[in-house]
């Protein structure tokens, strides 16, 4: 497989520029800052007492974890919300749509080499991350699962800039609107929840708790409101949450909600998906889906030969062409 | 070559191309003319493949350009009128980068490049970065970047924009040196002295509609009749049109006080034979010379029809 040329071309002219180097410098900077605000933390707790202070190194994985997703999250879309856009501004775009490329590979050459950069920030944080690995005595395979959540993560936020940068004209507002689609994955999964709290509340006081809220599922009776959990699947925050309660604590986020609150004894769709490890792959594979779905959306987009609008086309020419003229020529293969 | 029919594009409500229909054939150097707006633009973009037309077929090669889109694509070199290049690229890296978006191995791009900016005289700015070159030496590495993967077609959408008229003489010659190597052309413009220099066919465009196309004497022809020649005398004024109308093939269009207009479709020397004559019986000829169809009046004489009729058009629409 050849690399794709959009790759090898930003890759090769972002590291002659010197961006990139202050951006890791800013990275590694605040990571710094997030490590001694960790150790101050966790030499002030364990001030009085005999633990050992080094299994206390642990808590620096999610610490700096958390805070490189949060910086990938945020610098992830605004490197490909100005991918199309940003072609379309210093007027290459043309030219890229008249050469062999398709819009795919196109958008693919875009999201990926925003992935290869983010993926470039995190290798950078490796020595900080390491120490809680190496002192903190925690399992190697956690920091592979990290690179893995980042990568998913990446993914997602830059087909979500890619999809915004193919439908805006200017840059600066694709970046809006891939922040705006964010909010409506990281708020708008828990909507529901909040709308069927206030419903059960509104059922409760109104005395007819059993009618509408419950459901049957193959003769089993659930509640009905759980179902309004499963947007929560694709809300970013949930999933990095339910990842980092399973690594430190090894227990399910989700599995204590469902059960806490009563759905764990139905066996309506949410506990279908909240038992084991089903969640997290459910979660992932859908994000993946979304993502993919996007990538297609912007391809589509950006090519200036929409199928359909091509069918009307070569429809009306088909029909331009009169009956005797059509039995006199060739047959139109 | 190209073949396009009843090609019409509508932005909204607005008609850009209408019924347009051309033939070109393999090895022209085709010229579209035009003033702002009347759809070059909008009828180059649409054979490039960057737009759907409303209706009509475009044909490359045998090959229909709307619905084959992957094989036109290695057809066709496309300069557009506005374009941009990459910051913090190298001349050779520029090409290296399209040539990889058509697929070709870095060998083959490596030397074809070489021998296309030796073309474009280019050769000593291999390593300079491309947003530092001037505008001509961008609109020539377009050029370049257009023919890197061989196309048959190479489609310049006003190339001379902005260059200085050195930078148009070497535009010009590379474009004939380019048709020298049987590539097909189409250029658009609206200076057209340049197009009647290099261009062996014309289109002209005005409000969407090709007004008059084909080869560029035939085109000239057909807008002006037969030639014209003016005699101007001193003396003896009614017995040269007495001359003139004893030839057969020559008409007087205008006499005046000392200068005689005639259309004719003669051989030179008959019209030789014909003043010879006009001079023996007396007329004191103090000069004559042929009327050259200048491209510009051409263009004004063709676009004003148009104008009229989009005017009277207009005036009947807007009296309902
Ligand atoms: N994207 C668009 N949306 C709406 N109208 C458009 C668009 N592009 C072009 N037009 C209109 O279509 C007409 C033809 O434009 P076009 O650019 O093809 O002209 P042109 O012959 O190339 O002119 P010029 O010599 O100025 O480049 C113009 O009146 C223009 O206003
Ligand atoms: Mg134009």
């Amino acid at each position: 497989m050849r690399l794709n040329p959009v790759i090898k071309r930003e890759v090769k002219v972002q590291s002659r520029s010197m961006k990139i180097c202050w951006g890791v410098f800013a990275y590694e900077m605040i990571l710094a800052l997030v490590f001694f605000l960790a150790m101050a933390i966790i030499r002030q707790e364990n001030q009085y007492s005999t633990n050992n202070i080094y299994s206390s190194l642990i808590a620096l994985y999610p610490a700096l974890a958390v805070t490189q997703l949060i910086i990938l999250a945020l610098i992830v879309p605004v490197r490909t919300a100005s991918a199309i856009s940003g072609e379309k501004e210093r007027q290459t775009f043309d030219i890229m749509m008249t050469t062999s490329m398709t819009p795919f590979s196109i958008i693919m050459g875009k999201v990926m080499t925003a992935i290869v950069q983010s993926m470039f920030f995190v290798a950078a944080s490796l020595p900080v991350m390491a120490l809680s690995f190496v002192i903190g005595g925690m399992s190697w395979s956690y920091l592979f699962w990290f690179f893995a959540v980042a990568l998913l993560m990446s993914f997602f936020s830059a087909s979500i800039g890619i999809l915004c940068s193919s439908i805006c004209k200017r840059s600066v507002s694709a970046v809006i609107m891939s922040y705006g689609f964010y909010l409506i994955f990281v708020v708008g999964t828990v909507l529901p929840i909040i709308l069927a709290s206030y419903l059960s509340s509104y059922a409760y006081t109104s005395g007819n708790a059993s009618s509408g809220m419950h459901r049957t599922l193959g003769g089993v009776v659930y509640s009905y409101e759980e179902n309004f959990f499963l947007p929560l699947l694709l809300n970013p925050v949930m999933y990095l949450v339910e990842f980092f309660v399973r690594v430190m604590a090894g227990e399910s986020l989700i599995n204590d909600v469902t059960s806490t609150t009563g759905m764990w004894q139905t066996s309506g769709p949410i506990n279908l998906v909240a038992t084991g490890n089903r969640w997290m792959i459910l979660s992932t594979v859908l994000f993946l889906m979304v993502s993919f779905l996007f990538l297609r959306l912007a391809a589509r987009r950006i090519n200036p030969i929409k199928k359909k609008a091509l069918r009307r086309v070569t429809r009306k020419a088909a029909k331009s062409i009169s009956p005797q003229d059509s039995q006199a020529g060739q047959p139109r293969v | 070559m190209l073949q396009i029919n009843n090609l019409y594009k509508n932005y909204g409500k607005f008609k850009a191309v209408k019924n347009l229909s051309l033939h070109i054939p393999k090895g022209d150097l085709f010229g579209f003319v035009g003033p702002n707006g009347a759809g070059k633009t909008t009828t180059i973009r649409i054979m490039c493949g960057l737009m759907l037309p409303s209706a009509g077929s475009v044909t490359i090669n045998g090959v229909d350009a709307l619905t084959h889109q992957k094989e036109i694509k290695r057809q066709i070199g496309y300069v557009p009128d506005f374009f941009g290049v990459y910051d913090n690229l190298k001349v050779r890296e520029y090409m290296d980068f399209y040539g990889s978006m058509y697929r070709m191995g870095s060998r083959e791009i490596q030397k074809l490049s070489d021998d296309l900016l030796e073309l474009v005289n280019l050769s000593d700015k291999k390593e300079v970065f491309v947003d530092t070159l001037s505008r001509g030496m961008k609109q020539r590495l377009c050029v370049a970047r257009a023919l890197l993967h061989n196309p048959a077609l190479l489609v310049l959408d006003e190339p001379n924009s902005g260059l200085d008229p050195r930078a148009r003489v070497e535009m010009k010659e590379l474009l004939l040196n380019l048709r020298g190597m049987g590539k097909t052309i189409v250029i658009s413009s609206h200076i057209l002295s340049e197009l009647s220099e290099m261009c062996n066919s014309i289109g002209i465009m005005d409000h969407g509609t090709l007004v008059a196309s084909g080869r560029i004497e035939d085109v000239m022809d057909s807008v002006f009749g037969n030639d014209q020649l003016i005699i101007t005398l001193e003396e003896g004024r009614d017995t040269a049109v007495r001359i003139a109308n004893e030839h057969a093939g020559v008409k007087v269009a205008s006499v005046g006080e000392q200068e005689l207009k005639l259309t004719h479709s003669l051989t030179k020397q008959e019209i030789a034979g014909m003043i010879g004559e006009m001079i023996a019986a007396g007329v004191l000829v103090t000069g004559f010379h042929k009327q050259e169809g200048s491209l510009e009046t051409l263009f004004m004489r063709v676009t004003e029809n148009e104008e009229q009729k989009g005017g009277t058009e207009n005036a009947v629409k807007s009296s309902h």
